[in-house]
């Protein structure tokens, strides 16, 4: 019988063994090469030599979703663009991850206006977005720290204390 | 060439525009050919010119044998008069002067033919105005989309377009 | 069978390139019609960056639609809103200070600078070499950095106001751009070391993808496309505008046309900018940067301009119609971009799939300049 050999979602857990994966994918993030707009540069530039997100090991950019766990949507979707987008994140294997970076992924930002014809107001009304890093364009510290945002959403605990204000 | 000599051609294909009566008692004054020379460092052009929308084509000619190049396309809407304007910037490589062409067309048949087949470049900026305004370049080899979705109906920069 | 050369078989397939692919720069697609590793047609669609600048443009008003325009052409976003505010200033005729002038050219030639540093980095990328990337944003950083101290921002400047600048600049930009000058100069070299007489990049771009004059006049491509084919148009020398006419500097031209031309001018450009900056920093004049008495609203008299400037990719052209009221009647941005790509139909028939990518870095595109 089939009902008899389902088994329950949830019953069996691998709580150590769960952590201890949580914990190797928080540190080998792998975002897509995905470069929509304005943001895009500043995502070059977190890459790049001063920022270096390899610190973080997150500095595996790979141009195929099959291949990657994290999108950075990183620029305005407009309505011409929102299909290509929503494939790409179906594309990409589980567990996966989104990053509205900038506020044109977050709310359409500057280009939202009444009676606006072209874009998507917002990357959320595609997929799940995880973590919004707010900015137009963010600085690239302000993207590390939503990849630190999203680490902690991962393993529950942040990887460096949070600086203080002073 | 000089603009002096575009001048000379221009006025052959230009519209005939009689400058509105000062008073009722005065007679209108003659028609002249719309070819002003204007001030570069005041409009950022040096010939203002305005044909008839069947006569761009012409236009592009003399343009093309002056070798100018074509910088842009681009429509302008106006409502009140319930006509389309359709403004063609032209630049020359080596003395940097520039000519602006323009030709009015009605709203409700907004046709002219394209310059497509002198002017290379014309084919993109043409689909562009024809996806932001609506105009209907006849003789381009496919007026489709260009920076709109593939299945858009409007025109967004229409003055009486609302989303 | 038909006998004789009819007989062999050709076969023609349709190759999808984007528009997510990292060769594209962003979103732009290509259909490409492939004759195995030959292209036999390639047409660009493009359309994925529309954010709808012309639109914003005529339905905010003058002031409030300047931040928008640094985000054109986000590379080099100075020239975007140079060209925007230079057309609003000519249609309502007001007069910018010296100083403020001169500060326009010195922010402007940075970004510049910064743009082809980017570029080079980029392309190398796209023809597989990823270390340069690493040492040209270094670069490009420390030109942030200056910028950011002035400007407030790192890429989106909104740093032009219509009748100046919105902030002076202070001693320690005027050192560090000295010092920056300084630092490129001695990198010079060492680029050229390691790009200009690499191999693999030479065998990459000799004689690859050659762009007549011809062609680009028919298409309207402009900034390094067309000097690369041997035509020294340069709106700065051209139509002058701003202060450009008070310093020395050359125009690069290469005959070639081939996609080492396009680089070489590019190169060639970063020298001269620093030669303009130079310049501009010695004869940097005092006084106010912001015109007296601009009216907090504007309202330009009815009528119509146009106004060029040579941005880093090429002529970037703001054709503004007035009504009168505080909101522009039309607004076209002629973009550089658009036309340069446009181009690329006509002659990448007959390349190699990867020549053909090397063709599309070296027009040096940022897809939503093309889209706006």
């Amino acid at each position: 019988m089939e009902e008899q050999t389902e088994v329950p979602q949830g019953l069996i857990h691998f709580a150590v063994l769960d952590k201890a994966l949580d914990l190797a994918r928080a540190n080998s993030l792998w975002p897509m090469t995905f470069g929509l707009a304005c943001c895009a540069i500043e995502m070059m530039a977190t890459g790049a030599s001063r920022f270096d997100m390899a610190r973080f090991g997150c500095e595996v950019f790979r141009p195929s979703p099959r291949q990657c766990d994290l999108m950075i949507v990183c620029g305005t979707v407009n309505k011409k663009m929102a299909p290509a987008v929503s494939t790409l994140y179906d594309q990409m294997p589980e567990p996966k991850w989104v990053i509205a970076m900038g506020n044109c992924a977050i709310s359409g930002g500057p280009f939202k206006f009444p009676g606006q014809y072209g874009i998507v107001e917002g990357v959320d009304k595609l997929f799940p977005v995880d973590v919004y890093v707010p900015g137009c364009p963010p600085r690239p510290e302000a993207l590390i720290e939503g990849i630190l945002q999203l680490e902690k959403k991962l393993t529950g605990r942040r990887r460096w204390p949070v600086a203080s204000a002073s | 060439m000089s603009l002096e000599n575009l001048t000379k051609k221009f006025l052959e294909i230009a519209v005939q525009s009689a400058p509105p009566a000062p008073g009722p008692d005065t007679p209108a004054a003659e028609p002249q050919p719309l070819v002003v020379a204007t001030q570069h460092a005041v409009k950022g052009y040096d010939l203002d010119v305005t044909v008839p929308p069947e006569r761009v084509l012409d236009a592009a000619r003399i343009m093309d044998e002056a070798a100018f190049m074509l910088e842009s396309i681009t429509g302008v809407d106006w409502l009140a008069e319930q006509q389309l304007e359709v403004v063609y910037d032209y630049t020359c490589l080596v003395s940097g002067a520039r000519v602006t062409v323009r030709a009015r067309v009605p709203r409700a048949t907004p046709e002219l033919p394209s310059i497509e087949a002198l002017h290379p470049g014309a084919n993109w900026h043409e689909r562009e105005a024809h996806d932001f305004f609506g105009l209907i370049f006849t003789g381009h080899p496919g007026l489709i989309a260009l920076l709109l979705p593939e299945d858009a109906t409007f025109h967004p920069l229409l003055k009486d377009f609302s989303a | 069978m038909t006998q004789g050369t009819q007989s062999i078989h050709r076969e023609t397939f349709v190759l999808n390139l984007g528009p997510q692919h990292p060769a594209t720069h962003g979103v732009l697609r290509i259909k490409l019609t492939m004759d195995g590793e030959y292209i036999e047609d390639a047409e660009p669609v493009i359309g994925y960056g529309h954010r709808m600048q012309e639109k914003m443009g005529e339905n905010r008003s003058y002031a409030k639609y300047l931040p928008n325009t640094a985000r054109l052409d986000y590379v080099a976003a100075m020239f975007n809103t140079h060209g925007y505010v230079c057309a609003v200033e000519r249609l309502a005729g007001i007069a910018v200070p010296e100083r403020a002038e001169f500060i326009r050219v010195i922010t402007a030639e940075l970004n510049r600078v910064a743009s082809h540093l980017l570029w080079v980095g980029a392309f190398l990328v796209d023809l597989g070499g990823f270390t340069p990337l690493l040492y040209t944003f270094d670069d490009r950083e420390q030109i942030l950095d200056l910028l950011e101290a002035t400007t407030g921002a790192r890429l989106t400047f909104c740093y032009y106001r219509f009748g100046g600048v919105c902030n002076d600049i202070d001693d320690d930009f005027v050192a560090g751009t000295r010092k920056f000058i300084a630092h490129l100069r001695s990198r010079m070299p060492m680029y050229h070391a390691f790009i200009t007489k690499n191999i693999i990049f030479r065998k990459r771009c000799e004689e690859i993808a050659v762009i007549s004059a011809e062609t680009c006049r028919k298409f309207g491509a402009t900034g390094p496309v067309i000097r690369g084919s041997g035509v020294a148009y340069d709106v700065r020398k051209l139509e002058p505008y701003s202060v450009y006419p008070r310093f020395n500097f050359n125009v690069p031209v290469y005959p070639e046309g081939d996609c080492m031309a396009r680089y070489r001018v590019r190169m060639d450009e970063i020298e001269e900018s620093l030669r303009i900056l130079e310049q501009a920093l010695d004869q940097l004049p005092g006084g106010p940067v912001m015109a007296e008495k601009v009216p907090r609203i504007l309202k330009p008299a009815k009528g119509d301009c146009y106004f060029n400037v040579e941005s880093a990719r090429g002529t970037f052209g703001v054709r503004l119609v007035s009504d009168g009221t505080d909101k522009a009647y039309r607004l076209k941005l002629r973009s550089p971009c658009f036309s340069n790509l446009s181009l690329f139909q006509e002659c990448s028939r007959g390349l190699l799939l990867p020549d053909a990518l090397a063709l599309l870095g070296s027009l040096d595109l940022v897809i939503p300049d093309i889209d706006r």
